[in-house]
């Protein structure tokens, strides 16, 4: 129907607008229309097959009611899902790390290995919020350290399975190495902020995105280590180590230091030279894991 | 690299228990640590120690209760699983 379908197109704002506020195109209006109208007609054709059995279960009353009991209760239990989603999950926030295109992904990816020509580390903000990734090559995403991690894994399977050391459940041992790992470190750097008294808007899923980006570096070792044996394998990791550690303070310090390193002027007093160890230590400890993790899968 | 989120779990929760058995005033009182040894003054940013003192005062007093049900539970689960 041409009439509804235009009156619901109107309100939604153009796709390709650069609005920094809205995360992705919005094409569900279009789409939507078309469906209904294709299910339409298909839906009426169905009691008219009468000489498969299926209708003829279908036209048995009580299991007519039966159909209609049960997904009305589907609706509902979708309904009251819904709801109370975002008390345990901020879907909403999640939505704006997964805001990304291809042109930020490359960018990103060049920026992990090979940071140090980059000039403006600031995350650009729109109004209080901070803009979305796929607008500021700065801003956190996690699109890339989930990413990272699933290929880390089968990267890590492969490895084994080269040198024959491979079974199913090591690929689920991996995984989960990895991510306890991850969950310490993030645990480890909670309370390391919370004792420095840190006043920063460092979110904890900011967090988990920033120590998700070594991952990226351990799989460029790991396949080199696959191709050229242990000295593309040093090679490669030692030169994506220390790209991870420039990365790391570049952009640690603007959150933790805010203060002091927006200008650019060296750090003195006691609280900032804390500040300092703890942006340090952070980044140097991303080295040693990205080591740790990967120097048992190349032989 | 048997390093799983299981064990994370499991040290996790003698890390906590280690901490809920600082006892207030035969222990932390001597050295120094007890929660009303910490009070700075208001203009200054608590330092390390009292931001220390008020962590562990605050997990014995709200972990104290959950811990009970979750060593139940760990016990239990440790002697019909191993």
């Amino acid at each position: 129907m041409p009439g509804p379908a235009s009156k619901r197109r109107i309100p939604v704002s153009q796709p390709g607008m650069a609005d920094p506020h809205q995360l992705f195109d919005d094409t569900s209006s279009a789409q939507n229309q078309g469906y209904r109208a294709q299910r339409a007609p298909s839906g009426l054709g169905y009691p008219a097959a009468s000489a498969s059995p299926q209708a003829a279960f279908l036209a048995d009353p009580v299991s007519n009611m039966a159909m209609a009991y049960g997904s009305s209760l589907a609706a509902q239990g979708k309904e009251l899902v819904d709801k109370n989603i975002d008390r345990f999950i901020p879907v909403t926030k999640l939505k704006y790390y997964f805001a990304v295109d291809t042109m930020y992904v490359g960018k990103k990816l060049g920026l992990l290995v090979f940071p140090y020509l980059h000039q403006d580390w600031e995350v650009q903000y729109q109004q209080d919020t901070p803009v979305a990734p796929r607008f500021d090559v700065n801003a956190p995403d996690l699109y890339i350290p989930a990413m990272a991690f699933i290929t880390y894994v089968l990267v890590a399977g492969l490895a084994l399975g080269t040198q024959d050391r491979f079974s199913p459940d090591l690929l689920g041992l991996q995984a989960s190495s990895a991510l306890a790992w991850l969950t310490l470190e993030v645990l480890a750097i909670l309370l390391s902020l919370y004792l420095v008294t840190v006043n920063t808007d460092l979110t904890t899923i900011d967090l988990v995105a920033f120590l998700g980006y070594k991952y990226v570096g351990m799989i460029g070792g790991v396949l080199m280590g696959l191709l050229f044996g242990k000295i593309g394998y040093y090679l490669v990791l030692g030169w994506c180590c220390v790209s991870i550690f420039v990365f790391m303070i570049r952009t640690l310090r603007l959150k933790i230091l805010a203060e002091a390193a927006a200008e650019g002027v060296r750090v003195r007093g006691a609280r900032n030279q804390l500040r300092m160890y703890l942006t340090m230590a952070v980044a140097a400890a991303q080295p040693l894991l990205m080591y740790w993790l990967t120097f048992h899968l190349v032989r | 690299m048997a390093f799983t989120l299981y064990s994370l779990l499991q040290a996790a929760l003698l890390c906590v228990n280690a901490i809920a058995v600082l006892h207030e005033e035969r222990f932390l009182k001597n050295i120094g640590w007890g929660a009303d040894q910490g009070i700075g003054g208001f203009g200054e940013e608590p330092g390390i120690k009292s931001q220390l003192m008020n962590l562990i005062r605050s997990v014995r007093t709200v972990m104290r209760v959950p811990l009970i049900i979750i060593n139940s539970v760990a016990i239990v689960l440790l002697l019909l699983f191993g």
